[in-house]
Formats: C-alpha cells, sequence, structure tokens
C-alpha cells in the first residue's frame, strides 16, 4: 500500500503549503483569543503601581501596611494615581476620592495607621484595605467573582452577593432557547416544502432562504426596525383595522428582539434541516402508506425521526450563533433584553474595563465550547450506534 | 384538512421570511420621509442624497477596499490551508480542519474584544490594515471550506495520469489540479467578500473614526435616527447581496458541469 503513489503531493509539499496558514491562524486568532484569557486574570496594571504593598505580603503589621501604601501612592505620578484611582473605583464606589485625596497628600503624612486614619477616617475600614491587598497580587479573579456574582468574605469563605451578570447570562440563554424553538417551529414546515413540495413550489421556497441568507444581518434588523416602528407599517395596519385604538410598542422589547432574532437566524436553522430531508426518499413513505399507516402516522414515525439529525444541526447552529449575538437585539431590544454580547462591548467601549469583558467573553466562550463538544459526542455516538448495527 | 393547514403554515412561514424586505424596500422610493405606507409617490431623490453624501461615500469606498484586501488575504490563507490539509495523515487532519474552521464558531463578539485588544498592543491600530486581518481571519475558514470540497471532488487519478506520464508536482497542481478546482476558489472568495463587507461587529470594535465601513455607518444611523437614507443604504447593501448570489449560483454551476 506504501508504495502506491500518493496523488496532489508529498509530505514535505503539505508542510511548505500549511506553514504560512498555521502560522498565521496562530499569530492572528489564537494569540489574540488566548490574551483575553490572561486578560481576564490579569492584575498587572494595578500590581505594579503597589510595589511596596506587595512586597510586605500577607500578615504584615498596620504601621508597615499604612507606610507602604504611602510609599507607592507617592510615588505615582498624577496620570497614574488616577488611573489606580479609576479601576479601583470600579470595585467600590468612594475610592476614587480617597486614592486621589491621600495620594496628593502622601508625602506629607507620617507613614503609621493612626495618622493615616486622622487623615481620612475611611482608612480604618477594613473593606479598602481588603480590596487594595487583592489588587497588589499580579492574578486577580475579581473579574470573574464579580460575573458570577461571588463575594469573598475576609476569612476567605464564599457567599454570593450582586448577580448582575448571572442574571444577564441567565437570560441569554433563555432568549436563546427561544429563538432556537421558534426558528425551528418556523424553518421545519419551510424545510419541508423546500426538499418536498412541486419543482415550482419548492424552487420558490428555496429562493427566499437563500435571497435571506444572503441578506446581511444588519439589512435584514433594519427591515425590522422600520415595520415596528411606533409609526411603522405594522402599527398603521393595525390601527386601520381597529385592532388597536393607538400604535403599540413593537420594539424595543423582548417582542421585537425575539421577532427580529427568529427572522434573522431563520435560514440558519433552514438550510441542515433541508440537506438532511434531501436524502430521504419519497418512496418510503410511499411503503409506509400501502402497509396501512394514515398521512400523520407516516409522518411521526417514519420522516420525521430521520429528520432529527437535521434539526439537531440547525438548532445547534442557531443556538451558538445566537448565544453570542450582538447586533439585532442591541437594535431590536430594550434594555432588559441585551444579551451577554451587549455587556461585553458595553465594559469596552464606555467603562474601558477590559478585564470584565474578558471574563465575560471568557464565559461566553465556555458556553460554545461546552455546546460544541456535546455536538461532537452526540455525533461520535450515533457514528458508534450505526457501526455497531452493522 | 391536514392539506389545508400545511399549506397555510408555509405561506406564512414564507410571507413571514421574504416579506419584511420586500415591503421595506419601497419605501426607499417613497417621496415622503415617514417610513410607512401607502407610499405617496416615487423618487430617487433619497438616493440621489446617498449617493452624493461624502459620508455615505466614503464609508462605501472603504468597505469596498476592505472586503476587496479580506478577500485576497483570506484566499491566500484558506487556498494554502485546504491544498495542504489533504496532503497530511487522518488525524492531523481533523486537527487542522478543527483549526482552520474555528473562527466561525467563536462568537464575533469575542472575536472583536481579542483583535481590539491584540491589535491595540501589537500597535497595528485599528486602520484599513487591522480591518483586512481581522476579515480575512473570518473569511478564511469559508474559503477553506470551499476549495476543500471541491479538491475533495476531484478524481485524484487525474493527478496520477499526469504523474505517470512524467509532469512534475507543481506542473500537474499548475495545469490539472488548480484548474478543476477554480470554481471552488472562487466561490471562496465570493463567501469571503460578503463575509467582510457586510460584518459589522469585528468592525465597531476595531476600526478607528476614520475607516467607517458600511455596516458601521448604517449601525451608527440606526441607533441615531430612522430616516429614509438608511433604507437605501438597506436597499444598496441588498443589492449587492442578490449580485454575489447570482454569481454564487453561475459558480456552483460551473462545479456541477464538467462531470457530465
Amino acid at each position: 500500500m506504501s508504495s502506491a503513489p500518493r496523488p496532489y503531493g508529498s509530505r514535505a509539499a503539505a508542510l511548505i503549503l500549511l506553514m504560512l496558514p498555521v502560522a498565521l491562524y496562530l499569530l492572528v486568532f489564537v494569540y489574540p483569543l488566548s490574551s483575553v484569557v490572561t486578560l481576564s486574570v490579569d492584575n498587572s496594571a494595578l500590581s505594579g503601581r503597589f510595589e511596596n504593598l506587595s512586597a510586605l505580603g500577607t500578615g504584615a503589621a498596620p504601621d508597615d501596611e499604612a507606610a507602604a501604601l504611602l510609599a507607592d501612592l507617592g510615588g505615582m505620578e498624577k496620570k497614574q494615581l488616577g488611573e489606580v484611582a479609576r479601576m479601583l473605583n470600579q470595585q467600590r464606589s468612594g475610592f476614587r476620592s480617597l486614592i486621589m485625596s491621600t495620594g496628593k497628600e502622601a508625602e506629607g503624612i507620617t507613614p503609621t495607621m493612626a495618622e493615616l486614619v486622622a487623615f481620612d477616617d475611611r482608612w480604618s475600614e477594613p473593606g479598602y484595605w481588603e480590596i487594595i491587598r487583592e489588587n497588589a497580587a499580579p492574578i486577580t479573579w475579581k473579574h470573574y467573582q464579580r460575573a458570577l456574582g461571588i463575594t469573598v468574605a475576609e476569612d476567605g469563605s464564599l457567599s454570593s452577593g450582586e448577580d448582575l451578570y448571572l442574571q444577564v447570562m441567565l437570560r441569554t440563554l433563555v432568549i436563546t432557547f427561544q429563538v432556537t424553538l421558534l426558528t425551528l417551529l418556523v424553518g421545519y414546515p419551510l424545510a419541508y416544502a423546500a426538499a418536498n413540495a412541486s419543482a415550482r413550489v419548492s424552487t420558490f421556497v428555496l429562493a427566499v432562504v437563500l435571497l435571506s441568507f444572503w441578506t446581511s444581518v444588519l439589512v435584514r434588523t433594519t427591515a425590522w426596525v422600520v415595520l415596528l416602528q411606533t409609526n411603522g407599517l405594522v402599527n398603521t395596519v393595525l390601527v386601520s383595522l381597529g385592532l388597536v385604538a393607538e400604535p403599540v410598542q413593537l420594539i424595543f422589547n423582548r417582542f421585537g428582539a425575539l421577532l427580529a432574532m427568529t427572522h434573522v437566524l431563520l435560514p440558519f436553522a433552514i438550510l441542515p434541516m433541508l440537506n438532511v430531508m434531501r436524502t430521504i426518499p419519497p418512496s418510503q413513505a410511499d411503503a409506509s402508506r400501502s402497509l396501512g399507516a394514515g398521512p400523520i402516522e407516516t409522518f411521526l414515525r417514519v420522516y420525521f425521526p430521520q429528520t432529527l439529525r437535521g434539526v439537531a444541526v440547525g438548532g445547534g447552529t442557531v443556538f451558538i450563533l445566537s448565544l453570542g449575538f450582538y447586533v439585532t437585539p442591541a437594535l431590536t431590544g430594550g434594555p432588559e433584553d441585551q444579551m451577554l454580547a451587549w455587556f461585553i462591548a458595553d465594559f469596552v467601549n464606555k467603562t474601558l474595563n477590559w478585564g470584565m469583558a474578558a471574563a465575560l467573553s471568557v464565559l461566553l466562550l465556555v458556553m460554545v465550547a461546552l455546546l460544541v463538544a456535546v455536538a461532537g459526542l452526540a455525533r461520535w455516538a450515533t457514528a458508534r450506534r450505526k457501526v455497531e448495527v452493522a | 384538512m391536514s392539506r389545508v393547514i400545511f399549506w397555510s403554515t408555509v405561506t406564512f412561514c414564507t410571507a413571514f421570511l421574504a416579506l419584511p424586505l420586500l415591503l421595506v424596500w419601497p419605501l426607499a422610493f417613497n417621496t415622503s420621509s415617514f417610513l410607512t405606507y401607502p407610499l405617496e409617490g416615487l423618487t430617487l431623490d433619497w438616493f440621489h442624497q446617498v449617493l452624493t453624501q461624502p459620508t455615505w461615500v466614503n464609508a462605501f469606498l472603504k468597505s469596498l477596499k476592505v472586503a476587496l484586501g479580506a478577500m485576497m488575504l483570506a484566499l491566500a490563507i484558506g487556498g494554502l490551508a485546504a491544498t495542504g490539509v489533504i496532503l497530511v495523515p487522518r488525524v492531523l487532519q481533523v486537527v487542522l480542519t478543527g483549526l482552520f474552521l474555528s473562527p466561525i464558531v467563536v462568537p464575533t463578539v469575542v472575536v472583536g474584544v481579542a483583535f481590539a485588544y491584540a491589535f491595540g498592543r501589537a500597535g497595528i491600530g485599528g486602520g484599513y490594515f487591522s480591518l483586512v486581518l481581522a476579515h480575512a481571519v473570518l473569511g478564511a475558514p469559508l474559503v477553506f471550506l470551499s476549495v476543500l470540497t471541491s479538491l475533495r471532488g476531484l478524481d485524484p487519478n487525474l493527478d496520477l495520469a499526469g504523474a505517470s506520464m512524467g509532469a512534475s508536482r507543481s506542473y500537474r497542481f499548475r495545469t490539472i489540479t488548480l484548474p478543476l478546482a477554480l470554481p471552488g476558489f472562487a466561490a471562496g472568495a465570493v463567501f469571503a467578500f460578503i463575509t467582510s463587507f457586510d460584518e459589522v461587529v469585528v468592525a465597531l470594535f476595531l476600526a478607528d473614526p476614520g475607516s467607517t465601513t458600511l455596516p458601521i455607518a448604517l449601525f451608527a444611523g440606526l441607533r441615531d435616527r430612522l430616516q429614509p437614507s438608511i433604507v437605501v443604504v438597506a436597499v444598496l447593501l441588498s443589492a449587492v447581496s442578490l449580485l454575489f448570489l447570482v454569481l454564487l449560483r453561475r459558480l456552483q454551476m460551473r462545479v456541477a458541469a464538467p462531470k457530465s
């Protein structure tokens, strides 16, 4: 077998061909992604500013800590001080003024704890010290703690705190489930029609699906924004039919977000289902009917089970796309309908909190990876079962 | 009875998919600036307005330049990856295919954060080059898939026949494999171009104010105020998509044709 000539080229040729793409992928895709993971636990921007304090380690005397803090704060330039104050303020409001005022006067304060408390009595609160000590370490879990709503008490025990981002994640999952279900419900009949109806109907349905698939997400979202606005077509029709007395709010709420997302993601559900349905020979249905099964029984027991693979692939695709969806919910949902992606973008664009953006990104990535792993496992299991049956 | 239910369901679902676009497009030609029916009259004024406004025209040209650059780069990366991957042992094939397809699975927001951070640190910034690079990474998996499919569909005996007659590897690749797989490359190029031309999320994270692409301008316009020019831009974008859909159909027919 090994003596048989191989078509196309040798292993050496493969090496040369693959060198450039693999290098580029590693450099331009894998490395940036891994840097997001590092970023989510990285605290060097803060810890590097507290050199004296981090050199002290844990369990130092209060006066030593006060001296180290004053040395650190006094050594910072004004711009650095502002940056440190901003970052600490993200964890506890009030930190900004405390750091700024102490930092400006750092050289004038006698380096003992008593004098520091005398300057600003907030320094007597252990909460502020806790946060500073935590941030003197180069690696931090604070972003994950905040994202998962976990608070660490002074003795190191964990308890649940503010769970805003857990709720966002839950909301993301709920919306994703709803959208997946809706796309499958609307998509299945369409895929069925495209696979089984007469040539004219199936061509027409397929043309509509492909047109939709190729029109950009943004354009299709635009269409929904135009249709659903307060003075838009849908409201005009509803009012003129007398169904509602005055225009109703159809957009910037959950309804608008679900409607637009379902529409935008529909082709991704239809195409895999269609591919599977095309492989099912129509003669099977005829055979089932000739053996006495009615049309409904034929569909449920012969046709539908065979299409489940397509349903799973289509549903899985929609689920993964929907989990990380940004554009459509941002434009058609209200503040209460924003998903994880929106908060990631918000952290990057508004508060410049890259650590939180990275931590939420990693959590989103983990959810997607779990799903892909489950899909892979399911594929492997069905393939094995087929081998065993054979 | 079940027939009636079936047809009404299919009609409803088709309408749901098609009507939003079909209803909104005519509004770009409406004389009134209110984006609703009934149409008051037909006009091309809004098109004129968009096509003479520097913001939209510049954004369009920027998108075109980025998409062309990204297409070229994606074509090179994806094409090399596909031609290389069919030569390696099976296990390595699975691993490399996973690597080359991974940008499709990772949510675009995460890709956006990663690029914005890594490019910012590497000093590439948010200009033209960074957009091309980012969009090329998003387009490369599609080129890879498309080329791989067309290479797998080739008869390996054609290559072996060339070899038996003494043709060198590179000569065989240039005269046999490449021409036969060309439709795959072309379809991949179309995919990559459209991906970049329509891409908004990563661009939103990366682009500095000087490199506003058409989708970014449209996104910003939608958040700002609904006006006819937005619908006009949507219609123009759809027209570009439609053009490429037709092009792709042609290419796919050419892929199917040589077998007969």
